[in-house]
């Protein structure tokens, strides 16, 4: 159970034009909507208290994508954290399918961790097939699906591989399969493509996208590549440094996704522009 | 050299040569020193005392009871202390309650149990089968409570995103993750395990290696007691390298 602290005397903030506070019943309308809903964090390490999150608030539609960025270190695996039920937000609320966000496992969430956290006594199928077997799916059923999105990543030569014989790029496409295996309807991504070549990556998010389409979940992906952002997000959600709040939400078209345009362009500057690199470099 | 020339070289001839080495240094000491049999005797009549002793039933007999005595207390202690070592690892609640037992308990040695065990048990099974579990349990405890605290805290997070409970959790990936830890923990508790069956038949037993060499002992028949030390030595370096090769086989990913 998450609790939810008293907010008295805070005044609350409108860093997003979206929030909206509604009643905490899970709700029809609120189906496959993220929520988050003033949220802070902060860890003590040595004593020493560390704000991480300083009010966040923004919400995701069922079915959009919003891409995270900001500098680095500055709390986005920590919201992708709180999102997934593995922390608890020191205050605030995040709301899933119109509820609040409960600690411990879940049936709705797939989620690629920075670091893949590839299970190393398996081979690359079994770590894929696992979470559907947990699930309850049928050997084969689990095992053909791993089989598909091993496919998809482009890891089918490695399917009877061990972790520790992929390199880092290959371990988080495995990482991403698994996720997507799942078939969540809440899709939580931290940097996925990062440890990707810049060739392998541009297909990926092609990939990523014909698999967006087929299912579309909702889904918050974090980022620090900004053409990244534009091209797979239906908006921006801009961080600032930690203690971090939502500086900018940022919303993206479809004709500002095509590389070639100069609305492309002019989203590529913008946002930029909101992490504080002026596009004019004299 | 050529390769398999040396790995020949690593396997088998520097092995055989530090045995060499050992028995040939235990030669000359008795030739140097002019030591009566009685005191140490020559490597050959040891190995007549072994050749003979492996002849007899009663020798046999023996290693059965010592081997049996050993088995069920090391799978009693190993299987009690991977469960409660599991339990420490899991909940912080019963970590702090059962650690000032496990951390008073463990620093007495099996050894100073031996009076105890005889009072209670009498020289049967029982005495020594506790024996071994009790020194099996607490290398096991320490150990795979310290392996699943260490286990990756990534891949708990993977598994609680995956749908896993807190005990499949536990048992799944916690305990998966912690086994070549737990594994080697497993082999050295063998070696104690063993060094306790015997040490407690020396005091008091009515069948096994250890009375058997006690027995040969009180009699002045210095080569069977050699020779029984020898194969208690043997069949420790057994045991060990038989769980080495089975947590070898069962556990390794590359």
């Amino acid at each position: 159970m998450t609790p939810i602290r008293d907010e008295t005397g805070h005044a609350p903030r409108d860093a997003s034009a979206h929030t909206q506070t509604a009643s905490h019943s899970p709700d029809v309308a609120h189906r496959g909507e993220l929520v988050v809903d003033h949220v802070f964090h902060d860890y003590l390490a040595g004593g020493r208290r560390t704000d991480v999150l300083n009010d966040v608030s923004f919400r995701i539609p069922a079915g959009s994508v919003a891409c995270v960025v900001g500098p680095s270190g500055c709390g986005k695996s920590t919201l992708l954290g709180l999102a997934a039920g593995l922390l608890r937000p020191s205050k605030g609320t995040l709301r899933w399918d119109g509820a609040p966000v409960k600690m411990g496992p879940t049936s709705h969430l797939g989620m690629a961790f920075q670091q893949p956290g590839l299970f190393p006594w398996m081979t690359v199928r079994q770590n894929v097939a696992i979470g559907l077997r947990t699930r309850g799916h049928s050997r084969r059923d689990a095992q053909a699906t791993a089989d598909r999105f091993l496919d998809t990543v482009g890891l089918a030569d490695f399917k009877d591989a061990y972790p520790s014989q992929l390199s880092g790029g290959m371990a988080q496409r495995v990482g991403i399969a698994r996720a997507l295996a799942l078939k969540p309807r809440l899709l939580l991504l931290d940097e996925p493509f990062a440890a990707v070549d810049a060739f392998t990556r541009l297909k990926l998010q092609q990939e990523f996208k014909t698999l967006l389409r087929l299912d579309r979940p909702t889904v918050l992906f974090v980022t620090h590549d900004v053409p990244e952002a534009i091209a797979l997000g239906d908006s921006i959600v801009v961080m600032t440094q930690r203690p971090a709040t939502v500086q900018r939400i940022i919303p993206v078209s479809r004709d500002e996704r095509d590389r070639a345009s100069p609305a492309y362009a002019r989203k590529l500057a913008e946002t930029l522009e909101c992490l504080g690199v002026t596009s004019d470099m004299e | 050299m050529s390769a398999p020339a040396s790995a020949f070289a690593r396997r088998i001839v520097l092995p055989a040569l530090g045995v060499i080495i050992a028995v040939a240094v235990w030669e000359a000491t008795v030739q140097g020193y002019r030591l009566p049999a009685i005191v140490l005797p020559t490597p050959d009549a040891v190995v007549a005392a072994l050749v003979e002793l492996a002849g007899t039933r009663a020798f046999w007999r023996d290693v059965g009871v010592s081997l049996y005595e050993f088995i069920a207390g090391y799978a009693l202690g190993t299987i009690a202390g991977i469960a409660v070592g599991a339990l420490m690892g899991e909940s912080r609640r019963f970590r702090m309650m059962a650690t000032p037992v496990v951390e008073s308990l463990r620093f007495i040695v099996p050894f100073a149990w031996i009076p105890l065990t005889i009072l209670w048990f009498g020289t049967s099974f029982t005495g020594k089968i506790l024996l071994v579990a009790y020194a099996v349990f607490f290398v096991m405890v320490v150990s795979t409570a310290r392996a699943i605290a260490h286990v990756e805290p990534t891949l708990s997070r993977v598994g609680t995103m995956l749908g896993m409970g807190r005990w499949r959790l536990a048992w799944q990936v916690h305990l998966r993750a912690a086994a070549p830890t737990i594994a080697s923990a497993a082999r050295a508790a063998a070696a104690i395990g063993w060094i306790a069956v015997v040490a407690a038949e020396y005091i008091g037993a009515s069948a096994g290696l250890g009375l058997m060499i006690t027995n040969a002992a009180t009699s002045l028949a210095t080569p069977v007691v050699i020779a029984g030390m020898i194969v208690i030595g043997v069949i420790g370096a057994g045991v060990s390298a038989l769980i080495g090769w089975l947590s070898r086989a069962r556990l390794d990913y590359r």
